[in-house]
């Protein structure tokens, strides 16, 4: 059982504060779904957890161990992987290379293949070209591929015809049912309440919303006013 | 025609540095996303550490090891201020810092080695390899071409076949989405600066003794080798390769021409002139039409 524990983090984008004094938790077998309105600070937190941007202030636990002060790369060693959004495969490897890169032992490949079995068959080709669904279903199962304990998503959706999207939010919820501790940041927010456990709801940089997924699927307009910071109309 | 012929097998000794460095940047670009102009300036400095030893009476060998190794070093502090602090700029801001870095390097080893002072470089590969038509073909000449085709096969091999080739791709890709995925960016930066600086190093070694071994001189040798880079578009191991020979192989022909010896310098510029024009040409004929 893996836990990740966020509390009272703070991230800065050229020096000014964007995610502030945020708390919230990831465990296995659970997707915990960010919501929130375009510039609210999701992609920034995410980035901030992953340590692509240093955070200004409060504390990362994984299981225990506080990772906030760890570059990029020792973060993903601990057992975190990050879903960037923008689909960014490795353009001139094929898919299988895409895949090998964060791979530790070569049999693991498989469970990449057995996950989204489409890439099987375009195991040589450049990812470049790759549709945009394959390309979000590789950098998924590269990413998986690291063996993480927590999974972080950002927009996978973005671009994608519902279909696919469909199609991935069925593969997230399948890795959370295997022990998989997600942390997913999604526009679609109607189909991550559909997957998710835990929602939380960020407006202006900061957690407005703690709570169940099923409960907040269920009032859509306090979700809109949780958004927008208003009364529903 | 003879002479012509002996000063096309001369230039073979240049052609094949020019080709080595050309590689070698071509190496670093694709890597680490850098148009490195410090290249040169990287392998005159383990040169320089090679003459300051010798002329203080160490053996040679010893001292050329000592000399790789400070070349390796050089290449690796430069890559560190490459990784540490420009890892995220633009192509265009890392290739005028390093051609900050390439003066800063030029008015050091220039201080340090005595600007125009005489040095006397030991010639590590005397004689001749083989007679082609007549003419003597050096064993300096050969082995600056083997080291450049070893350096081009063993690049190729390494990035297609090696583990550590695959992380070096992705991360010349995406640079993030590597680190994100547990690939070590900065060492393996760093592994690709040092190897560079290694073989840069007894590249310039070997050709120092037929050029003028000052350190502003050899340190623009980095103009030629990124004309042959260019030759090779920044991509391919080979054609740069053949780009770099060429280039020497002409300079060495331009010396029997009196009209144009004393501009056979400036046959690098008119490469990159030519290539970058080319490479424009389907914009230009796209604006005539």
């Amino acid at each position: 059982m893996s836990r990740l524990v966020v509390s009272d983090l703070s991230v800065n984008r050229a020096e000014l504060p964007v995610v502030s004094q945020v708390s919230l938790v990831a465990e296995s077998g659970a997707i915990s779904v960010l919501l929130g309105a375009n510039g609210a600070g999701k992609t920034t937190l995410l980035e901030g957890l992953s340590g692509i941007i240093p955070v200004a202030g409060g504390r990362i636990e994984l299981d225990g161990r506080e990772i906030q002060k760890a570059r990029p790369g020792v973060r993903s060693r601990e057992g975190l992987a990050h879903v960037e959004q923008g689909r960014t495969v490795f353009r001139q490897l094929t898919t299988e290379e895409n895949l090998k890169v964060g791979l530790s032992r070569e049999a693991e490949l498989a469970q990449a293949y057995d996950l989204f079995p489409e890439l099987v068959q375009r195991r040589t080709i450049r990812a470049g070209l790759l549709s945009g669904g394959e390309q979000q279903m590789l950098v998924i199962a590269r990413a998986l591929l690291t063996r993480p304990k927590v999974l972080f998503i950002d927009e996978m959706s973005a671009g994608l015809a519902p279909v696919i999207v469909t199609r991935l939010m069925n593969a997230v919820r399948r890795l959370a049912d295997e022990g998989l501790a997600v942390l997913l940041v999604e526009q679609f927010a109607a189909l991550a309440l559909s997957i998710g456990d835990r929602a939380y709801v960020m407006r202006r940089g900061r957690i407005v919303h703690d709570g169940e997924c099923k409960a907040l699927a269920k009032k859509p307009d306090e979700l809109h006013r949780l958004y927008l910071g208003t009364e529903a109309a | 025609m003879d002479a012509l012929l002996t000063s096309a097998v001369a230039g073979l000794t240049a052609g094949g540095t020019y080709a080595l460095l050309g590689v070698c940047a071509v190496f670093t670009y694709r890597l680490v996303s850098v148009v490195n102009f410090t290249g040169a300036a990287i392998g005159t400095a383990g040169t320089f550490a090679l003459i300051a030893l010798t002329e203080a009476g160490y053996p040679t060998w010893p001292s050329v090891f000592a000399g790789i190794l400070v070349g390796t070093f050089v290449g690796v502090a430069i890559g560190y201020v490459m990784t540490r602090w420009f890892a995220e700029s633009s192509a265009s801001t890392k290739a005028a810092v390093t051609v900050a870095l390439l003066v800063g390097l030029i008015a050091v080893g220039l201080r340090l080695t005595g600007g125009q002072h005489p040095h006397v470089m030991p010639e590590l590969f005397p004689g001749s390899a083989f007679r082609l038509a007549g003419v003597e073909v050096t064993i300096a000449s050969m082995l600056t071409i083997g080291l450049a085709v070893l350096f081009t096969v063993l690049s190729d091999l390494f990035l297609n076949r090696t583990r550590v080739g695959l992380h070096l791709r992705a991360l010349s890709d995406r640079p993030m989405a590597a680190e994100l995925l547990g690939v070590k960016v900065q060492l393996l930066s760093l592994l690709v600066w040092g190897l560079t600086g290694a073989f840069t190093t007894f590249a310039l070694m070997i050709i120092a003794p037929q050029r003028s071994p000052n350190f502003m001189t050899l340190s623009l040798l980095v103009v030629p080798a990124l004309a042959a880079a260019l030759v090779g578009l920044f991509r391919s191991f080979w054609l740069t390769l053949a780009g770099g020979i060429l280039l020497g192989v002409i300079e060495g022909m331009a010396s029997t021409v009196d009209s144009i010896s004393q501009y056979r310098s400036a046959i690098p510029f008119l490469v990159v002139l030519a290539v970058l024009l080319w490479s424009q040409r389907e914009a230009r004929w796209d604006e005539a039409r």
